[in-house]
């Protein structure tokens, strides 16, 4: 067992330190995260712009097939997610580098792989998810949105819900019910692309407690959808989506943020006088920000394993949610740890009475983003307790 | 970067789970538990005889010169067994210093009777203060001739009571700093003035007292340098952290597995406990932990055998370790309903150790302390 890296991936992971310090003096003042991204039109503009400066290096291709422009392992797909997480850069489309593009190895076309890998490898074109519905979330095989064929057309009606970004991106990967007749709902599906601006599509904010417009709901009223963008087989989109192994599963951009955090609550202790003494001196502080150290190592430790057995193609799928429960658990005690060490000022927005720009009073609310999307973290429990202990499916 | 183990380690892995199946059934643990000696002679020698006792000491004085890391493999292993006995005594608290600190003359004579299972060794450590840190050491070794004599009282002394050699740490001068005039000695167990008695602990596992009354050491029983012994003692207590880590994450695992099986076995309400959703997760979080905990400690353990500066990790892992271990237990416990609190069943025998492995090479909280400052928060 070894954890050592080798010479040229310590070389690369510092390159992609450095530039994303960089990237990093070019933020909008209390940008962070996914809701960073999305939120605002300058937040928007700094993730377009930092995605140009990692597609003109090909990070936006990394652990590609060569033959698509791609360079690289997926470990240092993982070291590019380390750098970006402990600056806070965006760039990285988690949904169309992050999920399309793995997808698309694994299941699609030559043809549909041409169309629509050198886009998102340029980082010219953002995309969403549609997969969720009012009545289909940790259920989404439940999912009723209707495709129906029409010569060379599908013809889409439907609504989804808590789709992140869908305002801002370009491009949908969606996932809709093909056959309704079909004898179990996770068959009938069909995994679909369409551009967001096509006639009959209607985005509206689902804001998210702290105002920020990060979800939406989107109606699809008639939207004719060429049949050829389907991913896969007609039918047989449930299976497409199951090929979220090839997703970078390690969590390890979340994991690195959070060192940058414990980093400014120890300088902020250090700093910070209360009664004449340092708050570092404090007993109750020691003692609370040891103990999330130690977690914070605890996730990381795992997560490495988690990279190197998904690099070696060894990672169960279960696996993968132990990281994602605990590092996103994690992530939530940290920001509740923040806020309570700023006292008073730990519930202020960004505005001159802030600390850290605010940025504690939004991690308390944004920890959710990573406990309940892509599988909640109770769903997550249950895939632990189905396919990795080998409990009883719940019927 | 290559987080498995190879084919050797998994070799020696998979022998030392076979052996300890065979020989340290827990019918054998219960009735060590009871026995005065705490530990099984002929499992010792068979130990031996498999090469366990000299797996770090170097070939030259007939060990099997593997690493650290190998070491915490078959550690772990044991704490799937919770095998009882001086094991970690005798090589993390006996024959690690000595080939760290030792003179040639004290590797040549001790070593290989560490490696062919003659002696057992121990450190004794703790005063009645219970503290882990060098301001704990009081007991004083004076100079008289070519001797120096050891007079005062250790406690929490592993398997003390069959040690053939105690290394004591002692106070041979009051410095500017705590970590200033400390001494550590080889004492002969059966010198005169040294007495033992066990004390009664939630492990059963032989901790003693010891009390050094007058007791003349030969100045060549001295373990490196008059007064700067401090250091050695860090690095068994950094060694010991990890070993107990090592042993804890086995018996995480084993008690992960048996609150599964059980689970699956037990009905109530016509169907299996383990369909019911609510134990399906706290089994689910039983799992994630062990899995944390685990990779936590491979990590500390493999940075220790590289040489690599690890105060902190090994700092973090036990502090992590000593409460997920304790959580892991109460909960295999839990689930295991009434009959998991009886004397016959297997499951409370990891509940009592995760208690017993926390107060080993120091608390959670005194590792949160240590932890505390080397994240940078000043003192």
């Amino acid at each position: 067992m070894d954890f050592k890296l080798t010479d040229e991936q310590v070389k690369l992971r510092k390159e992609f330190f450095d530039v994303c310090e960089e990237l990093a003096k070019q933020r909008p003042e209390g940008f962070t995260g996914l809701e960073g991204v999305y939120d605002t039109d300058e937040g928007w503009e700094y993730h377009l712009w930092c995605a140009k400066e990692f597609a003109k290096r090909g990070w936006l291709a990394l652990g590609w097939p060569s033959e698509y422009g791609g360079q690289g392992t997926i470990m240092d797909k993982v070291f590019l997610a380390e750098a970006t997480g402990y600056h806070d850069v965006p760039g990285v489309d988690i949904f169309g580098e992050g999920m399309l593009a793995p997808t698309l190895f694994a299941v699609a076309s030559e043809e549909i792989k041409r169309e629509f890998l050198p886009s998102i490898a340029s980082g010219e074109r953002m995309w969403c998810e549609l997969w969720s519905e009012p009545n289909a979330g940790s259920d989404l095989a439940a999912l009723t949105t209707s495709a129906v064929r029409k010569g060379d057309e599908y013809v889409i009606n439907g609504q989804k819900a808590w789709s992140t970004g869908a305002h801002r991106a370009h491009w949908a990967f969606a996932l809709v019910r093909t056959d309704p007749h079909a004898d179990r709902k996770q068959k009938g599906i069909t995994f679909i692309l369409f551009d967001m601006k096509t006639p009959g599509v209607t985005v509206n904010p689902l804001l998210y407690m702290d105002t920020g417009h990060l979800y939406n709901e989107v109606f699809l009223d008639d939207v004719r959808v060429p049949a050829k963008n389907i991913v896969g087989e007609e039918n047989e989109g449930w299976r497409v989506t199951q090929t979220l192994a090839a997703f970078e599963r390690s969590n390890l951009g979340a994991i690195m943020a959070m060192h940058r955090q414990l980093e400014h609550l120890v300088d902020y202790c250090n700093e910070t006088k209360v009664k004449g003494e340092p708050l570092a001196r404090n007993p109750l502080i020691r003692n609370r920000l040891a103990q999330i150290a130690c977690e914070l190592w605890a996730a990381h430790a795992l997560a490495y394993r988690i990279a190197d057995a998904q690099s070696k193609n060894e990672m169960a799928l279960f696996d993968a949610s132990a990281v994602k429960v605990f590092s996103g658990e994690l992530q939530a005690r940290m920001a509740q740890l923040g806020t309570d060490i700023l006292g008073p000022y730990g519930q202020v927005k960004q505005s001159k009475w802030a600390s850290f720009e605010g940025l504690y009073e939004k991690w308390y609310q944004q920890s959710f983003i990573l406990n309940i999307s892509m599988g909640t973290n109770e769903i997550q429990r249950n895939i632990i307790a189905w396919y990795g202990l080998g409990l009883q499916r719940m019927k | 970067m290559d987080i498995t183990f190879t084919e050797e380690q998994e070799m020696l892995r998979k022998s030392a789970s076979d052996f300890l199946a065979t020989e340290c059934p827990k019918t054998k643990v219960r009735e060590l538990e009871e026995d005065e000696k705490g530990y099984s002679p002929e499992i010792w020698k068979k130990m031996a005889g498999l090469g366990w006792m000299g797996l770090v000491i170097p070939e030259e004085y007939d060990g099997m010169g593997m690493t650290f890391q190998d070491l915490t493999i078959l550690l772990e292993q044991m704490g799937r067994s919770i095998l009882p006995g001086p094991f970690t005594a005798t090589v993390v608290e006996g024959a690690i210093p000595i080939l760290e600190a030792g003179s040639e003359e004290q590797k040549r004579e001790l070593l290989p009777k560490i490696a062919n299972g003659e002696s057992i060794f121990t450190m004794a450590i703790l005063e009645p203060s219970g503290l882990y840190d060098a301001s704990g050491i009081a007991v004083k070794a004076t100079a008289q001739g070519d001797s120096f004599v050891i007079k005062g009282t250790k406690v929490f002394v592993e398997m003390a009571n069959v040690a053939d050699y105690l290394i004591c740490v002692t106070r041979t001068k009051e410095g500017l700093s705590p970590e200033d005039g400390i001494t550590l000695f080889i004492v002969d167990a059966k010198a005169p003035g040294v007495h033992c008695e066990v004390i009664p602990t939630i492990a059963m596992d032989k901790l003693c007292e010891v009390r050094f009354e007058d007791v003349a050491v030969p100045k060549k029983n001295m373990l490196g340098e008059l007064d700067k012994g401090w250091p050695i003692v860090q690095r068994v207590t950094q060694k010991g952290a990890i070993a107990k880590c090592a042993e804890s994450i086995g018996g995480m695992q084993v008690a992960v597995d048996m609150t599964i099986a059980y689970c699956k076995e037990r009905v109530q309400y016509d169907r299996p406990i383990g369909a019911f959703q609510a134990l399906q997760h706290i089994m689910a979080d039983m799992w994630i932990v062990t899995q944390t905990s685990k990779y936590l400690v491979y990590q500390a353990a493999w940075m220790e055998s590289e040489g690599v500066p690890c105060a902190m990790e090994v700092a973090m892992a036990k502090a992590y370790v000593n409460e997920t271990y304790k959580w892991v237990t109460e909960r295999a416990v839990s689930l295991h309903g009434g009959i998991g609190t009886s004397r016959e069943h297997d499951i409370p025998l990891y509940y009592r150790r995760a208690k017993a492995a926390d107060t080993a090479f120091g608390s959670t909280d005194f590792q949160r302390e240590l932890v505390a400052s080397r994240i940078g928060l000043i003192s």
